[in-house]
């Protein structure tokens, strides 16, 4: 009778084991979902800033944008001759 | 006692035998069905967009890239107020107030009103708090530079299954290499709708598309255009067109031709515009073709820069036809640099003569006329030529000033390429190199097509051109202190069988500086109104780019 008892006794033990280390595994991976939503969240955002920055500095930075704000300035395209020894008028209008 | 253990075992093995019954049905019966179902509760495919490659000039400026934008929707049935919505969506969205009206009266739960919507534009609809409406992200293609080099651009539209597709210009031609490929990746969901970490399944990985790093060269390409339009303006023609060359690489630098369009609102435009003339349009040269056929007489060991023509001495009369020099003054005994300066037909009627059909095929086909340049463009057009048992000798006679034959001006430019390349004609390229997803760049080397005359003829021929330029109707306009070679044109225009003499295509072809040539440039005005030559149209646009182009590379007058 003492085997059985024993094999039966290794057995609970191992049943409250395993329950113990499962219910630690789903308790630490049960937010992940939720973590990696933020997360995902997190890179939109980010990714969405960036591609408006860029959109920002290639309409700024594109020569179409800055001669067309030139000219409203005043700046005009220099047609004669350059002169190095005297300094040159860059706003003329 | 025994019969009631019967009974409950009986019981037992009916119960359970149900539920294997029940099992079976479900497992066995209905499992494929059963397990569409759950799947479509818990599983979710997730397309993973692929980026479309930005297409960047040499200084590293992306003039295509993707952007941000919105689609703005709204749901009709709960919006109250509809003129009041009408009237500030029409006002914020630059629709008018009664299309939007209109949009608003449609009995359905979702009406797209405007996609490519600014995100400034959405962050003013949004704080508004209109009932109803609803943004939906999108990812378009963006040119900051607007129109600047649109016909070489191409643009991004839809394909049959509504997924982007690039179409002319370089969008089109590497569309493939632009566009990667989509990944796709099964996601399934917990009870709360959460995707759990453990059963993601990436099926397929995302590929973004490859960066194309051109030769445009931003800054040769702005002044083409700002000078190419003001051109245009100012001696009134119906269009223009031109391009910039790297003879020794066959790098394009810079290429424009107006009208153009916005790639970024292609459907505001006519599909014409779409189209860049300057590899599809084929026209007849006139004397900008002067050079290649005397360049092929100089190699071919037929005529010397001094050679004197015998028949230059008034009208020439061949096939019944009498061929006069355009301003119908003539030079006897002419010598072939003469020619070029006068640009005299009659001369060049000579010199074609001398080459005679076959040697001028031959030299023709050297120099890539008639055929496609290769050109890393959708849309390149080979207008061909005629076999050799086809010509008259009226056709041999106008070919050797630029009649009757037909060229694209990219062929042209590829040509007078050669002559100032040492004679090697280059394959014409657009990009300079690929760039993978990962940083690696794949240079595309120079590539040589032929060599369709010697160094040695190039070089006299070069200094030949210097002459016609510093010396010829375009003298007025050419540079001081530069050794520009070039040549003008006025081809007239055939219409219904003959030439309308009011009608001309002036243009300009020429290249410097010569002792190390950095650019060779053709433009091309079509039908300019304040003048029909060449010479005071299309020449002084050349030489206004030629100045600044000289300017930008820091070269100094050599005299």
């Amino acid at each position: 009778m003492k085997k059985p008892l024993l094999i039966i006794g290794f057995l609970g033990i191992v049943i409250v084991v395993l329950l113990v280390v499962r219910i630690t595994l789903v308790n630490s991976i049960s937010t992940t979902g939720i973590k990696l939503v933020d997360i995902q969240n997190q890179i939109g955002d980010y990714k969405r800033d960036n591609e408006l920055l860029t959109q920002q500095y290639l309409s700024s930075a594109a020569y179409t944008t800055i001669a067309a704000k030139a000219e409203k300035m005043g700046y005009v395209p220099v047609s004669s001759e350059i002169d190095l020894s005297a300094p040159l008028p860059l706003a003329l209008q | 006692m025994t019969w009631r253990y019967r009974f409950t075992l009986f019981f037992f093995l009916i119960i359970f035998l149900f539920i294997i019954l029940r099992l079976f049905y479900w497992q066995v019966v209905r499992a494929q069905e059963l397990s569409e179902i759950a799947q479509a509760q818990y599983d979710e495919q997730v397309v993973s967009q692929a980026q479309r490659g930005e297409i960047m000039t040499s200084d590293g400026f992306s003039i295509a890239a993707d952007k941000l934008a919105y689609l703005v929707y709204t749901n009709p049935k709960v919006v109250t107020d509809k003129q009041a919505e009408a009237d500030a969506l029409g006002k914020l969205l630059d629709i008018k107030s009664a299309t939007v009206s209109a949009l608003l009266s449609i009995d359905r739960f979702w009406v797209p009103i405007k996609s490519n919507v600014d995100n400034s534009v959405k962050d003013k609809i949004a704080a508004k708090n209109l009932p109803g409406v609803g943004f939906q992200q999108e990812t378009v293609r963006f040119y900051p530079e607007a129109s600047m080099a649109a016909q070489l651009l191409g643009f991004v539209g839809k394909d049959e299954n509504g997924n982007d597709k690039g179409y002319f210009g370089l969008e089109g031609y590497y569309d493939r290499q632009l566009s990667g490929k989509n990944g796709y990746a099964v996601v399934v969901h917990d009870a709360a709708g959460h995707p759990i970490l453990a059963k993601m399944n990436d099926s397929t990985q995302v590929e973004d598309g490859r960066t194309l790093i051109l030769h445009i060269d931003r800054r040769i390409q702005f002044i083409l255009d700002t000078e190419l339009k003001k051109g245009i303006v100012t001696y009134g023609a119906k269009s223009g067109m031109a391009a910039v060359m790297d003879p020794k690489t066959g790098a394009i630098l810079a290429m424009s031709s107006f009208p153009s369009f916005d790639p970024s609102h292609y459907q505001d435009y006519s599909d014409s515009l779409y189209i860049n003339p300057f590899i599809t349009d084929t026209y007849e040269p006139g004397s900008t073709f002067k050079p290649i056929v005397m360049s092929a007489a100089l190699d071919a060991g037929l005529l010397q820069p001094n050679s004197q023509c015998p028949i230059c001495s008034g009208p020439v009369p061949i096939g019944g036809y009498q061929i006069h020099t355009w301003n119908d003054q003539y030079f006897p005994n002419t010598t072939m640099t003469e020619v070029l300066i006068h640009s005299d037909n009659t001369g060049m009627v000579y010199v074609a003569q001398k080459l005679g059909v076959n040697r001028m095929l031959d030299y023709l086909n050297k120099f890539g006329i008639g055929d496609t340049t290769g050109i890393d463009l959708q849309g390149e057009e080979a207008p061909g030529l005629k076999p050799a048992d086809e010509w008259y000798p009226i056709d041999l006679a106008t070919t050797g000033f630029g009649q009757g034959i037909d060229v694209t001006p990219i062929e042209l430019l590829d040509a007078v390429g050669a002559i100032a390349n040492n004679g090697k004609r280059m394959e014409p390229q657009v990009v300079a190199a690929v760039q993978t997803p990962d940083g690696q760049t794949i240079p595309i080397q120079p590539k040589e097509l032929d060599q369709p005359i010697s160094a040695t003829t190039a070089q006299v021929m070069t200094q030949m051109l210097v002459d016609t330029a510093n010396e010829g109707e375009a003298a007025f306009a050419r540079l001081k202190g530069y050794d520009i070679a070039g040549k003008t044109g006025t081809a007239s225009i055939p219409v219904a069988g003959h030439y309308d003499p009011t009608k001309t295509i002036a243009s300009f072809v020429g290249f410097g500086p010569t002792e190390d040539p950095k650019f060779v440039m053709l433009v091309i005005l079509n039908q300019p109104s304040a003048s029909i030559w060449g010479s005071e149209t299309a020449a002084p646009i050349f030489y206004a780019v030629a100045k600044d182009i000289l300017t930008y590379y820091g070269i100094p007058p050599n005299n």
